[in-house]
């Protein structure tokens, strides 16, 4: 990782303390705190959104560097690596849990608004399921721009879940990943689509909050 | 009978087949009657063995672990129950690679590449309620690290009662049934501490370090409730120590020490590894018995403890009048046998196999190995009397599978062992016991 993304990431992070004491926190706080100049930080953020926002778009950027550490990732299945993504944001997520729960909805949970996470994050999502071999020729035409989208969106339902999860380290949210990446992965792995299995119809009744099945179904009219 | 050659076995046959016949008979009607729905409770009327047995299924890796308890793996119950309750399907499925480092880095605060020199995501061994993982730490120790499927706590509770309510409608209702199901409930709910396992795993590594067993040692740095790293133990278990063909003299020798291990304890009277399974024991390469899984280990009560010690002496001088003292403190007669026949089935089988069980006491060595004994053995376990009217004090559910579980393991080891210093021990606490009254 460059040193300046380093930088980055470490001013995003501070950031999110400053704002869970106060949303309109300065640059100089924040400057003061991380020991360096208000300049350096406006050398890299145009304002104090962008780094906030930031915050999101780099734990993307982590994910990779992890997976890159993973020595046999290589051989992980579609459902190990789906619960490899999830898994690793929402660790990351809990480390700065406060912040990712007022602020998620706004930055990157918006059904109107695409954000710069969203991007990379269906970024890596085509990149686990175009490098996966054992997927199934006939489930290859579901790895489409609705696919990407309607996991982004069953992650929205993950972090719902994980805000009401009262379970010991939130081991209910692991769990459900858990289910649910094996359901995908049976789902890719199997010839379920053979036989007529319509996806669509599968998150409608699958999503665990209803916003999100709103949302598939949008997106599934705007695609088709 | 044929079955049964005239030997030195002679007395123990002939209290077999009144064992047998009666244990047969219950047994076998008490299955059909719930299938027929003739038995006498009304709630099963409705509903078949088959059903009910069908709703174990639920349970999964509960279910496994209740099976477990009541020695339902060793041959204990018919096997209408064994074969419902130890399949495969119970058994929690793996923790896949990337929940696993998760896990470890939610419970230990960092993933495992940061936190071992190497760490095997690909589980060694599949645990009940999770898994067990090979490592090594920085400083080069092999360990093994054992985590636990999310969630595990809160399904053995809602399982257990699904389990509970289950068993109510095999057995009649009463205050037993409830006492059994907490007694192996408290026990499965602390086998899920981990830190609990932990401070066992000490206490057996200090009393039985300079011994031929081997235990690991606890590393609290890198455990929690829900994830135990230990030091590793080499060595095989049971069956592929048997694959291996080995000769009587190296099988006499294991056993040996587990028939030793399993008599310190009682020697000691204090905490006693409950958990008699093959799984849990480990034959390495230096002649050593390695002793692992420290989760469910119990101390029983005093006054217990020695009743359940005297009926090795009672049985072997089939001293019936002390028998049925014992019987009655137990919890194993209701009714004086003599006057009432139902009674009189139940003690006529228990004294039987307690008889069985206690030959071993008899002489000086004994011969796990012996084909007579294990067919007796097993006349015994799998024809125990399945009434719907659970009996006996509810410390003998884990007593029972330890001493069921050694006699199993030696039996299928094949192992002769020498058992006069045992007798001694048996004696000597129970004399201990005396003077302190
Ligand atoms: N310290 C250890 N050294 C070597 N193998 C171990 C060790 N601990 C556990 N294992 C392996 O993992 C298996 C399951 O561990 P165990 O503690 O018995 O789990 P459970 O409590 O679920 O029965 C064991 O049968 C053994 O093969
Ligand atoms: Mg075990």
């Amino acid at each position: 990782m460059k040193k300046e993304t380093k930088l980055k990431i470490k001013i995003a992070e501070a950031a999110t303390g400053r704002y869970i004491e106060n949303r309109r926190f300065t640059i100089q706080s924040l400057a003061k705190e991380l020991e360096i100049t208000p300049k350096q930080i406006f050398d890299l953020f145009p304002n104090r959104s962008s780094i906030l926002r930031y915050y999101y778009d780099s734990r993307i950027l982590i994910y990779r560097e992890q997976i890159s550490s993973i020595k046999e990732y290589s051989t992980f299945t579609l459902s190990e690596k789906l619960n490899n993504i999830f898994l690793s944001l929402l660790d990351q997520f809990s480390e700065h849990r406060e912040f990712v729960l007022l602020t998620y909805r706004d930055m990157v949970g918006s059904p109107v608004r695409s954000s710069a996470f969203e991007k990379l994050f269906k970024e890596a999502l085509r990149e686990i399921f175009q490098s996966d071999e054992q997927i199934a020729t006939s489930a290859k035409i579901l790895q489409n721009r609705f696919l990407y989208h309607a996991i982004y969106l069953q992650f929205h339902g993950l972090i719902l879940f994980w805000k009401n999860d009262e379970s010991h380290l939130y081991e209910n949210s692991m769990a459900l990943v858990d289910k649910w990446c094996a359901l995908q992965e049976e789902i890719f792995y199997s010839k379920i689509v053979d036989k007529g299995f319509d996806l669509g119809k599968f998150l409608y009744y699958n999503s665990p909050i209803n916003f999100t099945t709103s949302c598939a179904l949008t997106a599934k009219r705007s695609e088709a | 009978m044929s079955d049964f050659p005239s030997s030195k076995y002679a007395r123990g046959k002939i209290f077999a087949k009144t064992g047998l016949k009666v244990g047969t008979n219950y047994a076998t009607h008490y299955l059909k009657s719930l299938a027929n729905g003739t038995n006498d409770k009304s709630a099963l009327h409705k509903k078949s063995a088959e059903q009910v047995f069908g709703e174990f299924t639920k349970l999964r890796g509960t279910a496994l672990k209740i099976a477990q308890s009541f020695s339902i793996d060793q041959g204990f119950l018919p096997e209408e129950f064994s074969e419902v309750m130890t399949q495969a399907q119970y058994k929690v499925p793996p923790i896949n690679r990337s929940l696993v480092r998760s896990i470890i880095k939610r419970e230990l605060g960092q993933y495992p590449e940061q936190l071992f020199m190497d760490f095997d995501t690909r589980a060694i061994a599949a645990a009940s309620i999770g898994q067990v993982h090979k490592a090594t730490l920085h400083d080069g120790t092999k360990v093994a690290v054992k985590i636990q499927y999310p969630g595990v706590r809160d399904t053995i509770t809602s399982d257990i009662a699904l389990a509970r309510s289950l068993f109510k409608r095999l057995v009649s209702d009463g205050p037993q049934i409830d006492e059994y199901i907490d007694e192996v409930k408290n026990t499965l709910i602390h086998e899920t501490n981990y830190i609990r396992e932990g401070e066992s795993i000490d206490r057996f590594h200090e009393r039985f370090s300079s011994h031929e067993v081997v235990t690991p040692q606890w590393i609290p740095d890198l455990s929690t409730e829900r994830v135990l790293t230990m030091t590793f133990i080499e060595g095989v278990h049971l069956d592929e120590f048997l694959n291996s063909s080995p000769d009587r003299e190296s099988k006499n020798h294991y056993g040996q020490i587990l028939w030793n291990f399993f008599h310190k304890q009682i020697y000691d009277h204090e905490e006693i590894h409950a958990d008699t399974h093959p799984g849990n024991f480990l034959f390495t390469p230096d002649g050593k018995l390695g002793v692992i899984d420290f989760g469910c280990v119990k101390s029983f009560p005093e006054e217990f403890f020695m009743d359940y010690l005297r009926l090795l002496p009672t049985h072997l001088h089939r001293d019936e009048p002390a028998i049925k003292e014992l019987y009655y403190r137990l919890g194993v007669l209701k009714a004086d046998p003599d006057t009432d026949e139902k009674e009189n089935q139940y003690y006529q089988f228990c004294m039987n196999f307690g008889y069985t069980f206690a030959m071993p006491y008899l002489e000086k060595s004994f011969d796990f190995g012996d084909p007579e004994y294990k067919k007796l053995i097993r006349g015994y376990t799998k024809n125990a009397p399945i009434t719907n009217e659970p009996r006996g004090n509810k410390h003998f559910i884990y007593s029972t599978r330890v001493h069921l579980g050694l006699y199993h393991f030696l039996m299928k080891l094949g192992a002769k062992v020498d058992t006069e210093g045992s007798q001694k021990v048996v004696e000597d606490v129970l004399s201990d016991a005396l003077n302190d009254e």
